[in-house]
């Protein structure tokens, strides 16, 4: 046995407690009074970290391959070309923090309704099936921000073809959605979001399990104070 | 008094009869034997609480439902379930037998088992016979005992088309050589695609000559050849078969038919072609049948003589081979066994080309397996036979025992599992290349022997092997003394009254298991000069005497030590400081202890101690946790350990214990089962 096969035996037992890993999903969107607006997209495994680290030393796990930390990167930066070529986005950055497992793109808008179908570009681009279609679209006129969410059907079959322990990777992730305004909002019509103190964010929270079940729709309308 | 005596006389020598072990009708050239020990089965499990069992009810109603009768115990099968049951082998270059020797206690209930309107069999004196629809397995039964036989011919030694002319069998090739410029030229390619008796074997290259011969001389017998098989498309199959006597000797494999087919469809518009080439195909499908069917009756013929021999003849039974006598044990449940690897792949060297030939077994003897059940626990043990002289080295290389001051190291209590083994790190490098040059030498035919003999040389003077079986020793344990939880840091976000957004560091418990590795060295001089260049590459970092590993990447710390000619690696500091300060709380038992110190090799896995130690959290939730923790309680140690080599035997043990509460490891297994089908 050679160090390299001592170690991976290391992680293998460091590993058994499963792959339950809590990451969070974080969509910010900041919306001005005129339509344009910036995004802020953050995935952070940071809680996970130990497992993460220690999946990133092997070469795969429960039969799938570990993407390298350039490959990864050079994942980001794909992502990052594509919307710098998109119609009415600028201003695309991108942050990746291998210590901590958190990464981050953030983009400026002309118009909410430019990110429409790039979440869905970008996974196909990466050869993932996109798991749900989302539109969002603001009314300037009636001061109306809507966001349409539908959970593909074949999403959760495809979920439940997934093995057990392979699920249990999604207990404990969560997602957060945020939307910022510059005129307070009068009304949410989503019972799980929440209106901030000012009136002026709206945060919806809700389990990844429970968005893949379609338990939790994260559609939404929030008219703003005219 | 006199009758009683005669019955009593009578009932023993029908017993002797009976107690006569189907096993002394094994050939003693039989390649595999195993065997299922039905006493000692149904010691542990009655007749009536296996026809009770999950197992057993499914097994009655599945065959009274496929045979339309009502069976109530396994029983009624007429098969005596106190005696051994077996299987055997036995291999030539020609023909290879699966048999089955079953004892049958009443043969009419057997008979009615197998007997309905379609099916009869044959008697005379008291055996009986019946053979299975399509001739390919016979069944032979009198009151005492059942034999059932399947055979099935070589295809290599019929390749050989000398020994198959022996038995008037040709070998039947489809041939074609369809290649690009020949489907080009469409009309003249059927010409080529004809059939083909080799007296060579397998000649796989189409050159290109040939075809051209084949162009020039074919032309006309093709068009012939369109008239009589269009003429006489049912009788006149043969024709052109024979023909193909003359034609040129190209092969095709396995696969070529399927070619053809292809073809055809490609060349759909070339109709004549297309005719020509299915009859061609059709006769030489028919030509293949009937030799098919040549080597069926043949196999037949052979696996009667075989079954009658078996029956009536008398024969040097298997019981007189010394290595299958000595790999039995009366407490087994069930046997297996196979004879001598290397005398069978030398027999049957045609079936693996070169490689058989080339000796790859060379040292190896026979195989064999057991399999244990009893109150406790569930074994396997398995053995294998060397060659003297490999035997020889591999006892050089096992003599030694495990560092005693290791077993300070382990808390059986707390102790999820460990691994240890233990060699001669000397005798190890000595014999290494002798075992490589044994194994390999003959692989590569004698043709490398000088190189290898060269590179066992530069190697043992490369190496001084005293000096590095002083710095490794040859003996190693790793043990996982249970889990602590550690406190980690993570980063998250809070978000005030206005929902902004706020990165926050916050901590957590991780499980993680404490390893500790250890390996005994004599001279450190080597590993302290490494430890130096670590320290002074800032790749290492000391406290105390205990080193610490400076890897950004690694998820876990690991530290290291050097204490009485020991080399300690771990992840607890605690650990690491208590050994240094010989406060080690040793716990280790019994079972713990004989298996380090009386074995070379060992393995355990103690699921128990597992049990509720790892946050449910970690686990994936508290229903995940649950059916974790309870399929951890119900397994007992695992372990494995390799026995010392006796004569020329090594032979190694796995085992598996089970969970109180049970009677037996049978009944265990069958709960088990039982579970698993809910």
């Amino acid at each position: 046995m050679n160090l390299k096969q001592f170690y991976k035996l290391l992680l293998f037992i460091i590993l058994i407690p499963i792959l339950s890993s809590c990451f969070e999903v974080i969509e910010e969107i900041s919306i001005k009074n005129n339509g344009t607006g910036d995004v802020i997209l953050t995935i952070n495994l940071s809680q996970s970290k130990t497992k993460v680290a220690s999946v990133m030393l092997l070469d795969s796990v429960q039969g799938y391959k570990v993407p390298s930390k350039q490959k990864i990167q050079q994942e980001l930066n794909e992502a990052v070309a594509y919307l710098r070529k998109s119609e009415g986005i600028s201003n695309v950055k991108s942050t990746s923090d291998f210590n901590n497992y958190i990464a981050t793109i953030s983009f400026s808008f002309k118009d909410v309704s430019n990110i429409n179908n790039i979440t869905k570009n970008i996974l196909a681009q990466q050869k993932i099936k996109a798991t749900n279609t989302s539109s969002y679209t603001y009314n300037k006129a009636t001061k109306t921000f809507s966001r349409k969410y539908q959970a593909i059907g074949t999403a959760k079959t495809e979920f439940n073809k997934l093995k057990a322990k392979d699920k249990a990777v999604f207990n404990g992730a969560t997602y957060t959605s945020i939307y910022r305004f510059e005129s307070p909002v009068t009304s949410s019509n989503n019972p799980v979001s929440n209106m901030s103190k000012s009136k002026k964010a709206v945060m919806l929270k809700s389990s990844i399990m429970d968005l893949i079940n379609g338990k939790i729709n994260v559609s939404n309308t929030i008219q703003l104070s005219k | 008094m006199k009758k009683i005596l005669i019955a009593i006389s009578l009932f023993l020598s029908l017993n002797f009869a009976q107690a006569q072990d189907l096993v002394k009708k094994i050939p003693s050239n039989a390649f595999t034997v195993a065997t299922i020990k039905g006493d000692n089965v149904f010691k542990l499990m009655f007749v009536k609480d296996f026809n009770e069992s999950f197992v057993g009810k499914k097994l009655l109603t599945e065959t009274s439902k496929s045979l339309d009768k009502n069976f109530t115990s396994i029983e009624d099968f007429g098969i005596n379930l106190e005696k051994n049951m077996y299987y055997f082998n036995q291999l030539s270059d020609s023909i290879t037998y699966n048999c089955f020797l079953i004892p049958i206690k009443d043969a009419k209930k057997f008979e009615s088992l197998i007997e309905n309107k379609e099916k009869k069999f044959t008697q005379q004196g008291d055996i009986r016979t019946m053979v299975l629809p399509d001739s390919t397995s016979i069944i032979k039964w009198n009151n005492n005992m059942l034999y059932f036989v399947t055979g099935s011919i070589k295809g290599s030694f019929f390749a050989d088309s000398v020994k198959s002319a022996r038995y008037g069998i040709k070998d039947i090739r489809f041939q074609n050589n369809y290649d690009d410029v020949a489907i080009a030229d469409s009309s003249v390619v059927v010409t080529d695609s004809t059939y083909t008796t080799t007296a060579e074997p397998m000649v796989e290259v189409v050159e290109a000559p040939i075809i051209e011969k084949a162009k020039v001389q074919k032309k006309s017998t093709t068009k012939k050849k369109v008239k009589k098989a269009v003429g006489t498309k049912k009788t006149g199959k043969k024709k052109p078969a024979k023909k193909s006597k003359k034609a040129a000797k190209i092969d095709s494999d396995f696969e070529e038919p399927r070619e053809q087919e292809f073809a055809i469809d490609t060349a759909a518009a070339m109709t004549p072609v297309n005719g020509l080439v299915d009859e061609q195909y059709d006769a030489y499908q028919q030509e293949r049948a009937e030799q098919d069917a040549k080597k069926k009756r043949l196999a037949f013929t052979w696996m009667t003589a075989q079954a009658d021999q078996i029956f009536n003849g008398t024969y040097e039974s298997i019981e007189t081979n010394k290595s299958y006598s000595a790999s039995l044990d009366n407490k087994a449940i069930a046997e297996l066994w196979v004879s001598s690897l290397q005398d069978v792949y030398n027999s049957i060297a045609p079936e693996f080309g070169t490689y058989g030939k080339a000796g790859l077994m060379k040292g190896y003897g026979s195989l064999n397996a057991k399999l244990f059940m009893d109150n406790k626990s569930f074994r396997i043990s398995t053995g294998l036979e060397l060659a003297q002289e490999q035997a020889d080295a591999y006892k050089k290389i096992m003599n030694r025992k495990l560092n005693k001051k290791f077993l300070n190291y382990v808390n059986s209590e707390k102790a999820l599992g460990f691994m240890s083994y233990s060699i001669d790190t000397k005798a190890y490098l000595e014999e290494f290349p002798k075992l490589m040059k044994q194994t390999y030498g003959s692989f590569l035919g004698g043709k490398m022997e000088e190189e290898i003999d060269l590179g066992t040389e530069l190697f043992g003077l490369l190496l001084d092997e005293e000096a590095v079986s002083k710095v490794i020793k040859g003996d190693a344990l790793f043990v996982i003394n249970g889990l602590k939880t550690k406190e980690v840091t993570y980063t998250t976000y809070e978000y005030d009254d206005d929902y902004n957004q706020k990165e926050v560091t916050k901590t957590k418990n991780e499980t993680l298991p404490d390893f500790l590795f250890m390996f005994s060295s004599e001279d450190t001089r080597l590993i302290n000069k490494l430890i130096k260049y670590g320290i002074h590459k800032n790749m290492v970092t000391v406290e105390n005497n205990i080193y610490k590993i400076q890897e950004k990447k690694s998820p876990i710390d690991i530290y290291f030590m050097i204490k009485d000619g020991i080399v300690f690696f771990g992840n607890s500091l605690s650990e690491m400081q208590s050994i240094s300060n010989n406060q080690y709380n040793k716990k280790i038992n019994k079972l713990h202890k004989d298996l380090l110190r009386k074995n070379n090799f060992s393995f355990l896995f103690n699921a128990k101690n597992l049990v509720g130690k790892v946050p449910d959290s970690e686990i994936g939730g508290e229903e995940t946790a649950k059916k974790f923790n309870s399929t951890l309680e119900k397994m007992g140690n695992v372990y494995m350990k390799s026995n010392p080599i006796k004569g020329r035997l090594v032979s190694a043990d796995i085992s598996a214990e089970i969970p109180n509460g049970h009677e037996n490891a049978l009944k265990y297994l069958f709960s088990l089962i039982e579970n698993a089908a809910k």
